[in-house]
């Protein structure tokens, strides 16, 4: 730690304790640097640190902890090597159904797994320590920005035209000449050369100051900002309401709500297209490349009984959107994006003949949804009642019809039928929609003797209605994501400015003959010393720049 | 320099403090993966027909203890738990427990038809577009949520039940 | 002949170009030492007509990439062949440019071999036009790819440099504990570069051989609703498999060295498309590596490092050090923008999430939080020379493996983009 020795500097300036260079001349006040030959190390123009400080309490400890750099990078560190531990294996979330993950990890990756899962890495980038990285770093970036910014914007807002030798003599880029004629017309043609490589010149009397591109000093800090806008950003989507991540599934010609929301989706349809064989290169050929799919998707707000299961709700139309998976549909904050399809096609409903088999007479066609069917039909002089239905008709252990799931996978209606030539208060029908099921489950068998008196057919597909596909929509809103973007091109302006840009500066004092020059850079020292020479060359003094050269560590 | 530096160390470090212990202690709320509704938290509301088509409103029910049980006829776990729930209603009923089977969206038809064959004498209602098992959060069935009095849930139970579990929960529910 | 086809000759000449231009920095270089003639007249001779032929080598390229832009119908930066291709394309462009900051020829000795060896690689993947999948039909696919390749360019230029440093540095005769620690490491590192050769080797000598494998192999796999699904697929190895799938059976075998079998199967830990084979190639990159190095080793007597390290004599080294650092400054704010920015728009755009922790993303992320402590290590820490140096190579490394390794060994979203 530096002493709190005296900071009064010889040109008579009181320095703030942590001061390296004085303020105003730039002559080295610190000891060790004094004694030193080593060029100057003009981070920050050698002023202190906010946090710099006689006495540090525990307030100060702390700040000072985080206003370090090295701290920083060891926080940079920590967090990369953290984050390649998340990559071993498959992360949780990205497993939708059912996923188990103190069972997947051991069953799919043996003891690393189990491991894996014990230390909490299947959840690596939600983790406590890996989110405690993350705010320490953005705790790093406020406080080294604070720390820095303002005695550095006060360093450079008034500097002092005519340095103190040492100064000059220990930057890295240095010349020392003796010249002759009139000292204060030299400075000025040296001025104007430089003026001419876009430097502003200060003069005073023999002594000048050139500087370009201070703007790019900010660089840093403004990407600082940027970023730090960035994690504020990510952190508000913990809101509640600002972040909405789910799924709808909708089949062909549905209208599904869009749970978390005033929203329903319908699809007009599903479309897949697969590249011609003539479009594909040799080792592609059928090889079923998809070109393109898509759901023709109209968006409707809901406008009343939206919260009301019982009453129908009331829906306008919003917006009509072909979504692709480049194209999602927009509205406002929400966003549906293609995410998966589904190309089974499900049954809705058909208009099936009744037939009397013993006449050969067909009667009908009748409408039969699958879903909350009228229960009564009058079909020619047949009468029939819908006793029962299975949406995905099934015979369980025990013997009895069941149904698998609530989705038409294989209908199947219990009619009861009244009409000729059948017993008065009716006869029972079995009735299976897709012929497969009717194989399957051996329709004719189960209705027996009416087999032969009646048959109940779809005559043609144009009698069968029935949605080709099912497309699966991801389901997004994120009101953060517009001040990631904010703080995005914030960070991206400030590190264009930090590095496409340096920050360059030549002092120049004359006393008597001899002329000291020195110079300073941010970056990119080889352009300082060719722009130095070449304003010397326009002046009469014709040197390499590498001679400018006073070595030491170039940054 | 700086007559405000305490100052302004006081104000970051609090803000440091506030939003990164917000955000920590949101990492340790994040590991939970479902959206099932909590308990202690208020059920969601919703208004569904029964079996006469007529709406039933849950929050008509606040201030008295309901058991709340998510069905389906494709669900055999969920058809074995029914004679439970019969005999349950039939215990408690007249102490003021209601329970409401709410259909996970099945036709009417069929709604009728089980609740005919298993005498269901509770409240079944019709769940539509599956809106209201979303709202609640459900992945699998049968899903039971018991609400108390006040209409705040005491307990959500995933999966099937026998009559003494049903029991224990009730019996909390109509303290 | 179509243009594709003229494509792919120009592609060829370029590649000679390259090679002649390598040949000559190298005669730039080492014939300082021959005998009668003035060595800077010779250095400056020869590296202005090694220049002009990489330069030229570099038109060749980009006649190429734009003829097959405008014969494929796409940008090629779609799948392996066309993004290594690319890739190569931008580190001669990223080459060319410090070399017009710099003016320092002797950079193209090393910036030269990187593209060539990258250009060779490009070509053990199949080199057809392949028309796009939806996913990969964006505007964002050019942008965010040419973008992060381009920063990625620089960071090679900065690792070539950085190596170059390291090489003229390291003193060879030192034989204290920290000098040889030094050497063991220039050394490792030139031999993992000539793995990475000799997987371009193998693949293209089994490939000339004309060698085929194929397999059976048995995937269990759950699905989306729990069912357990067993799929049967043909794995085909085009090397003599060391390593057979995970789970598979041999159903023809090309002999090779007299062995008809696969010796060890895939650990069924390996993810991804293609495991097994993936590692077989891997193991067989080693090899083939480790034998050339073996035979440059008989034949030169000394380690590579110190075969190189004359040759660099007259160099200075704090150029180098400069070199690396800039090119590293150019490409970090092009990777920024094009690797993460436009990476996560794109990913806004296409999945509703602009970061989803997908394995490549996290290590585009780990690559760009090396390089910012690269930075910080440089501006506040003043890490310069060596440990700078050996930032840089570490940092391609990393860049590498972003590229390739991630694709090799960790299956995610972005595994389309297959490697082999």
């Amino acid at each position: 730690m530096l002493l709190p020795e005296n900071t009064k500097c010889e040109c008579g300036h009181q320095n703030a304790v942590g001061t390296v260079l004085c303020e105003t001349c730039g002559k080295p006040i610190v000891k060790e640097i004094i004694e030193s030959s080593e060029p100057l190390e003009m981070r920050y123009d050698g002023v202190a640190r906010r946090s710099q400080k006689a006495n540090p309490d525990l307030l100060d400890k702390i700040w000072n902890f985080f206003s370090s750099v090295k701290i920083a990078i060891y926080l940079i560190i920590a967090t990369f090597v953290g984050a390649m531990f998340g990559t071993i294996f498959p992360q949780a979330n990205t497993f939708i159904n059912n996923f188990e993950p103190s069972i997947y990890y051991e069953e799919t990756y043996g003891t690393p797994g189990k491991i894996y899962y014990l230390l909490g890495l299947h959840n690596t980038y939600n983790s406590w320590w890996f989110i405690t990285l993350l705010v320490m770093i953005g705790t790093s970036l406020v406080i080294c920005s604070i720390d820095r910014v303002l005695p550095l914007y006060r360093a450079l807002n008034k500097q002092q035209i005519r340095k103190h030798h040492s100064f000059l003599t220990r930057q890295k880029v240095t010349y020392t000449t003796t010249i002759e004629g009139n000292a204060q017309q030299w400075v000025q043609n040296y001025g104007q050369a430089l003026r001419k490589k876009g430097y502003k010149v200060h003069i005073d009397d023999t002594a000048l100051l050139a500087e370009k591109n201070r703007f790019s000093r900010w660089g840093p800090y403004i990407n600082h900002i940027g970023l730090i806008l960035v994690l504020l950003a990510l952190l508000a989507r913990g809101i509640p309401g600002w972040n909405l991540d789910g799924y709808v599934k909708v089949v062909d010609g549905d209208t599904v709500p869009i749970s978390g929301t005033n929203y329903y989706v319908k699809s007009e349809g599903f479309k897949m297209e697969l590249y011609d064989n003539g479009e594909l290169p040799e080792s592609l050929q059928n090889t079923g490349r998809v070109k393109n799919f898509e759901t023709n998707a109209i968006l409707y707000a809901c406008e009343s009984n939206c919260n009301d299961d019982y009453e129908q709700p009331q829906l306008t139309e919003v917006l009509r959107h072909t979504i692709l998976i480049n194209d999602p549909l927009r509205y406002e904050d929400l966003k549906l994006h293609q995410f998966d399809y589904d190309l089974t096609p499900r049954i809705n409903a058909v208009s099936p003949m009744i037939i009397n088999k013993e006449t050969g007479e067909s009667f009908g066609p009748f409408d039969l949804s699958m879903v909350d069917p009228d229960l009564s039909y009058e079909v020619g002089p047949y009468r029939m009642k819908l006793i029962d239905k299975y949406m995905d008709f099934s015979i369980n252990s025990d013997g009895e019809p069941i149904t698998l799931s609530r989705e038409p996978n294989a209908p199947a209606f219990i009619f009861n039928i009244q009409g000729p030539n059948l017993k008065e208060t009716g006869e029972v029908f079995m009735y299976f929609p897709l012929q497969k099921d009717k194989v399957r489950f051996s329709q004719n068998t189960i209705n027996r003797e009416l087999t032969d008196k009646i048959d109940i057919k779809v005559d043609g597909m144009e009698n069968v209605s029935f949605s080709e596909a099912t497309t699966f929509l991801n389901v997004r809103m994120d009101k953060a994501v517009k001040y990631l973007w904010i703080g995005a091109i914030i960070s991206m302006f400030g590190l264009l400015l930090g590095t496409y840009w340096q920050h360059r500066r030549i002092w120049l004092r004359i006393d008597d003959d001899t002329l000291t020059l020195g110079a300073h850079t941010t970056k990119n020292w080889y352009g300082m010393r060719a722009e130095t020479s070449y304003a010397l060359g326009k002046v009469g003094i014709e040197l390499e720049p590498k001679s400018l050269d006073n070595g030491g560590n170039k940054g | 320099m700086g007559k405000y530096r305490k100052k302004v160390q006081v104000v970051v470090l609090l803000a440091v403090l506030i939003i990164g212990g917000y955000a920590i202690f949101q990492s340790f709320q994040s590991n939970d993966r479902t959206n099932l509704v909590k308990v202690g938290q208020m059920a969601p509301d919703f208004r569904l027909a029964n079996l006469n088509n007529e709406p039933v409103t849950l929050s008509d029910y606040i201030g008295t203890p309901v058991v709340i049980n998510f069905w389906g006829t494709f669900c055999e776990p969920c058809i074995r738990e029914i004679p439970s729930f019969q005999k349950q209603y039939e215990k408690w009923n007249e102490q003021g427990l209601e329970i409401i089977g709410i259909n996970l969206s099945e036709d009417s038809l069929t709604v009728a038809n089980y609740a005919r064959k298993f005498n269901m004498t509770y409240t079944v209602v019709r769940d539509v577009d599956r809106k209201t098992e979303k709202k609640y959060g459900l992945r699998s069935y049968p899903t039971t949520f018991f609400m108390k009095a006040d209409g705040t849930l005491q307990a959500a139970v995933v999966g099937e039940m026998t009559e003494e579990q049903m029991d224990e929960h009730i019996k909390q529910i109509m303290q | 002949m179509s243009l594709l086809d003229f494509s792919s000759s120009i592609f060829i000449v370029a590649f000679f170009l390259y090679c002649f231009a390598f040949i000559f920095y190298c005669i730039a270089v080492s014939g300082k030492k021959w005998s009668n003639r003035d060595p800077k007249v010779h250095e400056a001779r020869w590296s202005k007509i090694a220049f002009i032929t990489s330069s030229s080598g570099l038109i060749a390229h980009i006649v190429f990439f734009v003829t097959r832009w405008i014969g494929g119908g796409q940008a090629p930066v779609s799948n392996m062949y066309e993004f290594i291709t690319f890739l190569g394309m931008a580190i001669m462009v990223a080459y060319t440019i410090i070399h017009f900051i710099y003016r320092k020829p002797l950079l193209g000795m090393f910036a030269l071999p990187l593209t060539i060896i990258i250009v060779a690689y490009a070509s053990v993947f199949p080199q057809e036009v392949q028309p796009l999948i939806p996913a990969l039909q964006s505007i964002w696919l050019k942008i965010h790819v040419t973008m992060a390749a381009t920063g990625e360019a620089f960071f090679a230029v900065g690792f070539a440099a950085g190596l170059m440093y390291l090489l003229r540095v390291v003193d060879f005769k030192d034989s204290s504990k920290k000098g040889r620690k030094a050497q063991r490491w220039v050394e490792f590192t030139l031999i993992c570069i000539l793995i990475i050769c000799g997987f371009i080797v193998a693949s293209f000598g089994f490939k000339g051989a004309g060698y085929i494998a194929q397999f059976e192999q048995e995937t269990v796999a759950v699905s989306g609703v729990g069912e357990i699904q067993t799929k049967v697929a043909t794995v085909e190895y085009t090397m003599p498999p060391i390593f057979k799938p995970f789970n598979s059976t041999a159903q023809y075998i090309t002999p090779f060295l007299g062995i008809d079998n696969a010796l060890l199967e895939t650990p069924s830990w390996f993810d991804g498309v293609n495991a097994g084979r993936k590692l077989n190639t891997v193991v067989w990159s080693i090899i083939v590596g480790l034998l050339m190095y073996a035979i440059i080793r008989l034949i030169i007597r000394k380690p590579i490092a110190a075969a190189i390290h004359p040759m660099l004599d007259g160099i200075d080294p704090d150029d180098l050090d400069e070199i690396s650092y800039r090119a590293i400054a150019i490409g970090f704010p092009i990777f920024t923008l094009g690797g993460l920015i436009f990476a996560m728009i794109w990913a806004e755009i296409a999945w509703g999430r602009f970061w989803a922790w997908d394995p490549k993303e996290v290590w585009a992320l780990i690559t760009w939080l090396f390089y910012s402590a690269y930075l910080h290590f440089r501006l506040s820490r003043g890490w310069h020379g060596r440990p700078s140096a050996w930032l840089a190579v570490i940092g391609f490394v990393i860049v590498l493996f972003t590229l390739v390794g991630v694709n090799l060994l960790i299956a995610g979203m972005h595994s389309y983009a297959g490697v082999d």
